[in-house]
């Protein structure tokens, strides 16, 4: 599966994942933003593997909300704009 | 749409002159090994044994060097890119892919200590550390100004984004400007999806771009001058040169990291 999303006036999200019984696996989130530390990028993925496909917007932006440390800096995008690129994958 | 043209407060002006400077002019070098000294010298002015610097790049031969963030599959034709011998290398800042062949661009790195952005947004600083250069290019008769987030603009068209990383102790800024392009090799090399124009009102990434050499009379070289010019106006700074040491380096740094496809595959 593959979803894009550019927040407007920001920066593109590109989420590449498969769907295997349900769950999101092999979750990879790039794109041209920035993001400090970089590190905060595995974090990302982390939370949003083994999600249920079927989780739903709100379910899953609040795990990726809780999953992102609060001094990490996500700058051109948001953990909305990760979302809204995975629903758009699955849609 | 034109904004403002200080998007950060102007107050901080006045930081050009706070600090040392030193400027490096343009030296052919690898994409890898571009790459690689700005993370070298990135280093040096984390740890105090730089100046605050202004390197400017020149490219030996083609190459996409690619945001940190970016997947390779989805920003690079693979296939095309060996056909058209252009390097694909990753560099340690975000942001988006960049094309380039020897002397279609000017490229330049800002290392700075911390401080020197103290109290500056992301966008503020961003607007901040190519100030110069827009004032240099209107200078010349561009009609240029800076748009948020990362790029350089002008009413033909795109002309150039910088990215930043602030790693290793320092702050490491560096942008590209399109003196030339060929839409050829960009169409034949890059992935450019609707996705990604969707909030420009355009509908291809080559009609985006206003090279400066559409803009001005100018060789590039001359407008490298100009640059330096202004640069030197603001802050004094004095020339310098890659030291022995961060030659070496970055030669191991290159040999190990960028020309590595462990790190350049990272995010496949």
């Amino acid at each position: 599966m593959h979803g894009e999303y550019k927040t407007p006036g920001g920066k593109l999200v590109v989420v590449d994942f498969d769907v295997e019984d349900g769950r999101l696996r092999n979750v990879m989130v790039t794109g041209d933003f920035f993001l400090y530390p970089e590190e905060t990028l595995d974090r990302i993925n982390a939370a949003l593997e083994g999600m249920p496909a079927d989780a739903g917007a709100e379910v899953m932006l609040e795990q990726l909300a809780s999953a992102i440390p609060e001094d990490a800096s996500l700058v051109g995008f948001s953990p909305e704009a990760v979302v809204t690129a995975v629903q758009r994958g699955l849609s | 749409m034109r904004p403002a043209l200080d998007i950060y407060p102007p107050v901080v002006d006045s930081r050009w002159t706070e600090l040392e400077w030193e400027l490096i002019r343009e030296i052919p070098e690898t994409p890898a090994m571009n790459v690689a000294l700005d993370e070298v010298m990135t280093k040096a002015v984390g740890r105090n044994e730089r100046k605050a610097t202004l390197r400017f790049w020149a490219w030996a031969n083609n190459a996409v060097i690619l945001g940190r963030f970016q997947s390779v599959r989805n920003e690079v034709q693979i296939e095309n890119a060996r056909k058209h011998n252009v390097d694909i290398v990753r560099r340690v800042s975000g942001g988006g892919a960049m094309l380039t062949q020897p002397d279609a661009a000017i490229t330049y790195s800002l290392y700075v200590p911390p401080s020197f952005v103290r109290d500056l947004s992301f966008a503020e600083s961003y607007a901040f550390l190519d100030s110069w250069v827009v004032s240099a290019l209107r200078d010349l008769g561009v009609d240029a100004w800076y748009q948020p987030l990362n790029d350089i603009t002008s009413s033909e068209g795109k002309i150039g984004g910088a990215a930043q990383a602030r790693r290793f102790g320092a702050v490491l800024h560096h942008t590209m400007i399109a003196y030339d392009m060929s839409p050829e090799l960009f169409s034949n090399v890059l992935r450019v999806g609707q996705e990604k124009l969707s909030d420009k009102g355009l509908t291809s990434a080559v009609k985006r771009v206003g090279p400066l050499r559409r803009q001005t009379d100018l060789p590039r070289t001359d407008i490298v001058e100009a640059m330096i010019q202004k640069f030197v106006g603001l802050t004094s700074a004095v020339e310098g040169t890659i030291t022995p040491e961060e030659r070496a380096e970055a030669e191991e740094l290159t040999r190990e990291k960028f020309t590595n496809d462990e790190w350049t595959y990272i995010l496949p």
